[in-house]
């Protein structure tokens, strides 16, 4: 396959739209998540079940018709069964993950044993109930299409929308779905000025976390003075616990690639830079595949589509450095020298990558292009709220009962992320606090839960957007042991090029660790704060100006439980394990033994009463039986300091 | 030019002149670590931070690095700039309690170490001076290596390098008096390497190591004498021959 011309491009269009398209397809998640739950072999099983059925069944046309995606990546073209895999479809508790096109059933936690049932399913054309996603009452949904399952209804699915039905391997797939339909509107209909109003008209915000307006980043770019001009994509992906551009680049990399390339004619640039950390090998080996498959195809290179426009794509792999992901730093890193950030008094948009004027965008940001372009910047700005339009993929995870992927339009407030779609906090514990915005964001509070999620209302909370992490915390979380996580790995990853990022993370990790060994010392929380700020006005880069973020958050809302650890040196939710102790409360006890048959090192005594007693001696503190206390008779208390 | 104001003073600069330069030159001080003539600049010690009112828009900002590129009002000692200032110089003396340099910032700020965060004295404070001046030889023999708390100025590996010619450039531009060396007649020793330095013919002064004037290109039979005797022979033989004519 390969166009050599637009209309080359748009006869295969029309070829592929006039084939009937009403086979059944079966879809099996290729998240990590769900390849973690044996996705792979599961998705073996059914192409065998399928071949098999295909040879026995007496309706074999039928069977043939089914599109299955199994995981090999060499794909055969003589089997019937057509190969492959999909991205990540979102639920990745509940994997692996089925979903059954084109009537939208997803199924949930699929074994083996569920194949011969979820085939008979489709031929009867009924959903399998056993192992339904569950719909409001939490019971399997009767009909499990997006609509019906609450994780699934409130999301709203744009750059995430192709990959629950579309092989991430095979191009034809995404142009079936609608891709490159907007490189060949731009090139067809549009001027590099007309595709730089239209983004920036659209109000798309950097998706990296800065929330930086992409048109106006671009419209810069392309006002600079240069021969050489570079688009450059930033998939160092570093927050602990984020993978919305992990799944992207795995599951969709063409719209990444397509919306760089619209990029790359909007500013004049004919050579951009996928810049992804190695510690995602299936992320560089999919972009790889997309790469080598669009230079075939005509799409990538030189003269793409006769038009005269010349765009070449290379890959760049990272060492992991969780630096690498600010903008000056990648840059630096690309050229060659050890990934530190320089100062940016003078943007990147006039001297960047290699001091040409160079476009840095977000995995998430690119992912946005080709839906503007194709929709129109009135209908993305109709997405989202004022101000901050489209959507944003976050990566739920933490205490709740849903993980997983999530994609919302902005504005959606935090309340309806973790309850309504995320199903609210694990084992109904109560809820403590949310962190978004990675190791620089911040934790917000329940008072703050009616928190819309965007740029600007986050940032005023005293958090930020960041690049889409979202961490649910149940009242077991310890705040200060939570900032104590957060600047230890800053410190950790802190590249240590100006003094207040080097020298003032360390001191602040110093008096954190204090803080949670019990060693604190009265005035501790007002250090923390003061030093906060002046790192925060000193630093260099931005990840050292909102590094102390997580300190200054966690002061902000939490300032009892700073003091407590300052003063009383008591860590409420159990977690600093010099400053508390497990007692049961023996009013409380109902002689259940729960406590006593959960207790990892046997310290948990029946007593002549029946009642049970925590041996303190033997007790490690590890919380096992204040969690399965069904009648809340386990405490945490301040640690009596033993004088004898 | 520009105008802009420091402290409230007006000054007229030329269009990309950082405001460091812009205050140096009206006398205005504004303590400065990682910054040096000769060399690139960096910005990573941020001790000439700086707070500028920019169309409106207040922030902190590294005077040394910072283009003037238009008309903005410049204030070297507001709250927040003593704030910035103290905190870096703080964490800087809890780490390199003896550096004469830092010892004299402290007493001018009245800032003292923090027993409490005291770290481990040592004299480098990670400007990269060095690694700047080498660079600009042309040498890249020592490199900032290590990350975040950990990272220092070193050759290759920790090693002697080849790359390195004993120049001395790095012990020069040490603001901290960080980088020491052995010298003693002829021989010379820095970043585990030793030298031989040779010795002019005429003075008697220990000029130049073998590896410096390999670099610098000078003939193998032309390295008798140090720069200043070489004019001087130069100039007598010139004279001398004209006179003859």
């Amino acid at each position: 396959m390969r166009f050599e011309t637009l209309s080359d491009f748009k006869n295969y269009k029309n070829h592929i739209s006039q084939e009937q398209k009403n086979g059944k397809e079966i879809w099996i998640c290729g998240g990590p998540g769900c390849v973690a739950n044996g996705s792979m072999s599961l998705a073996e099983e059914f192409a065998k079940a399928l071949v098999k059925k295909t040879s026995s069944d007496d309706s074999t046309s039928f069977w043939h018709s089914i599109k299955v995606l199994i995981q090999h990546e060499d794909k055969n073209p003589e089997q019937l069964i057509k190969i492959g895999t999909t991205g990540c479809m979102g639920p990745c508790e509940n994997g692996p993950i089925v979903h059954v096109e084109p009537d939208g059933f997803y199924y949930q936690k699929v074994t083996v044993d569920d194949i011969e049932g979820i085939l008979s399913s489709i031929k009867e054309n009924m959903p399998y109930k056993t192992k339904a996603m569950s719909g409001n009452d939490g019971k399997p949904a009767e009909i499990p299409s997006a609509e019906n399952i609450p994780f699934l209804a409130k999301q709203k699915k744009l750059v995430l929308g192709k990959m629950t039905s579309m092989s991430p391997l095979e191009l034809e797939d995404h142009i079936a779905h609608g891709g490159y339909s907007a490189l060949i509107k731009a090139l067809e209909s549009m001027t590099p000025e007309e595709v730089c109003n239209e983004v920036k008209a659209s109000g798309l915000r950097g998706r990296g976390g800065g929330g930086f307006p992409t048109g106006t980043k671009w419209e810069s770019c392309r006002k600079s003075v240069s021969d050489k001009r570079y688009v450059l994509v930033n998939g160092d992906e570093g927050d602990p616990g984020a993978f919305m551009d992990r799944a992207l680049m795995e599951g969709d990399p063409y719209s990444v690639i397509e919306g760089l390339t619209i990029g790359a004619y909007a500013i004049g640039s004919s050579e951009g830079i996928i810049y992804v950390r190695h510690e995602y090998p299936l992320a560089v080996k999919r972009l790889a595949n997309a790469i080598t498959n669009l230079e075939e195809a005509g799409l990538l290179g030189t003269n793409i589509l006769g038009t005269g426009f010349d765009f070449h794509v290379e890959i760049c792999k990272g060492g992991g450095a969780f630096v690498c992901g600010e903008s000056t730093a990648l840059m630096t890193s690309i050229e060659g020298k050890p990934g530190v950030p320089r100062v940016k008094y003078i943007r990147s948009t006039e001297k960047g990558l290699w001091e040409s004027p160079t476009v840095l965008n977000n995995v998430e940001t690119w992912a946005n292009v080709p839906h503007i372009i194709v929709n129109g910047a009135e209908w993305f700005r109709a997405i989202g709220s004022e101000n901050n339009s489209g959507t944003k993929v976050f990566a739920l995870v933490g205490k709740v009962r849903n993980t997983g992927l999530v994609e919302v339009p902005m504005g959606t407030t935090l309340r309806e992320i973790i309850y309504d779609i995320g199903g609210g906090v694990a084992k109904n514990r109560p809820f403590k606090a949310v962190q978004t915005g990675g190791p620089s964001g911040g934790c917000l509070p329940g008072s703050m839960l009616d928190t819309p999620v965007d740029f600007d209302s986050l940032t005023a909370a005293g958090s930020m957007m960041g690049s889409g992490g979202m961490i649910v915390m149940d009242d077991r979380t310890c705040m200060v042991d939570i900032a104590r996580y957060f600047i230890d790995f800053l410190v950790e990853e802190s590249c240590g090029k100006c003094v207040p990022c080097r020298e003032g993370l360390k001191k602040m990790q110093m008096i954190l660790h204090d803080l949670t060994e019990g060693k604190g010392q009265i005035g501790d929380t007002d250090a923390l704060e003061e030093l906060a700020e002046g790192i925060s006005d000193t630093s260099l880069c931005a990840l050292g100006q909102s590094a102390a973020n997580p300190v200054l958050s966690t002061i902000r809302y939490f300032k009892d439980e700073y003091i407590e650890h300052e003063k009383d040196h008591f860590c409420r939710s159990g977690v600093c394990k010099k400053m508390f102790r497990v007692t049961i409360d023996e009013e409380k006890c109902k002689s259940c033994g729960l406590c006593s048959k959960n207790c990892p090192v046997d310290t948990i005594e029946k007593l002549d009463s029946g009642k049970y007693r925590i041996k303190q001696e033997g007790c490690i503190k590890c919380g096992a039986c204040f969690e399965v206390c069904p009648f809340s008779s386990v405490d945490i208390v301040k640690e009596v300091i033993d004088h004898d | 030019m520009i105008e802009i104001t420091v402290n409230g003073i007006p000054l007229k600069v030329e269009k990309g002149t950082t405001i460091l330069h812009a205050a140096q030159a009206n006398g205005i001080d504004i303590p400065a670590l990682c910054n040096h003539e000769g060399l690139t600049l960096d910005g990573n010690c941020r001790l000439c931070s700086v707070e500028i009112d920019d169309r409106g828009s207040k922030k902190i900002v590294a005077s040394c690095m910072f283009p003037i590129t238009r008309s903005i009002s410049v204030e070297t000692e507001t709250e927040r700039v003593q704030r910035a200032r103290n905190t870096v110089l703080q964490l800087l003396v809890n780490r390199n309690p003896k550096s004469p340099i830092i010892q004299q910032l402290c007493d001018k700020y009245g800032v003292k170490r923090e027993e409490r965060f005291a770290m481990e004295p040592d004299l480098c404070i990670r400007c990269g001076r060095c690694v700047r001046a080498c660079e600009a030889n042309g040498t890249n023999a020592i490199q900032l290596v290590g990350r975040g708390f950990d990272r220092h100025v070193a050759p290759p590996y920790e090693m002697e390098t080849d790359a390195c010619i004993g120049c001395l450039s790095c012990a020069t531009v040490c603001p901290t008096g960080k980088i020491t060396y052995d010298e003693s007649p002829g021989k010379r020793k820095i970043w585990h390497k030793e030298f031989d330095v040779l010795q002019c013919k005429r003075c008697g002064i220990y000029f130049a190591t073998k590896e410096m004037l390999d670099w610098a290109g000078r003939p193998e039979n032309d390295r008798d004498y140090c720069d200043h005797c070489q004019k001087y022979i130069e100039s007598v033989k010139f004279l001398t021959e004209s006179q003859k004519k």
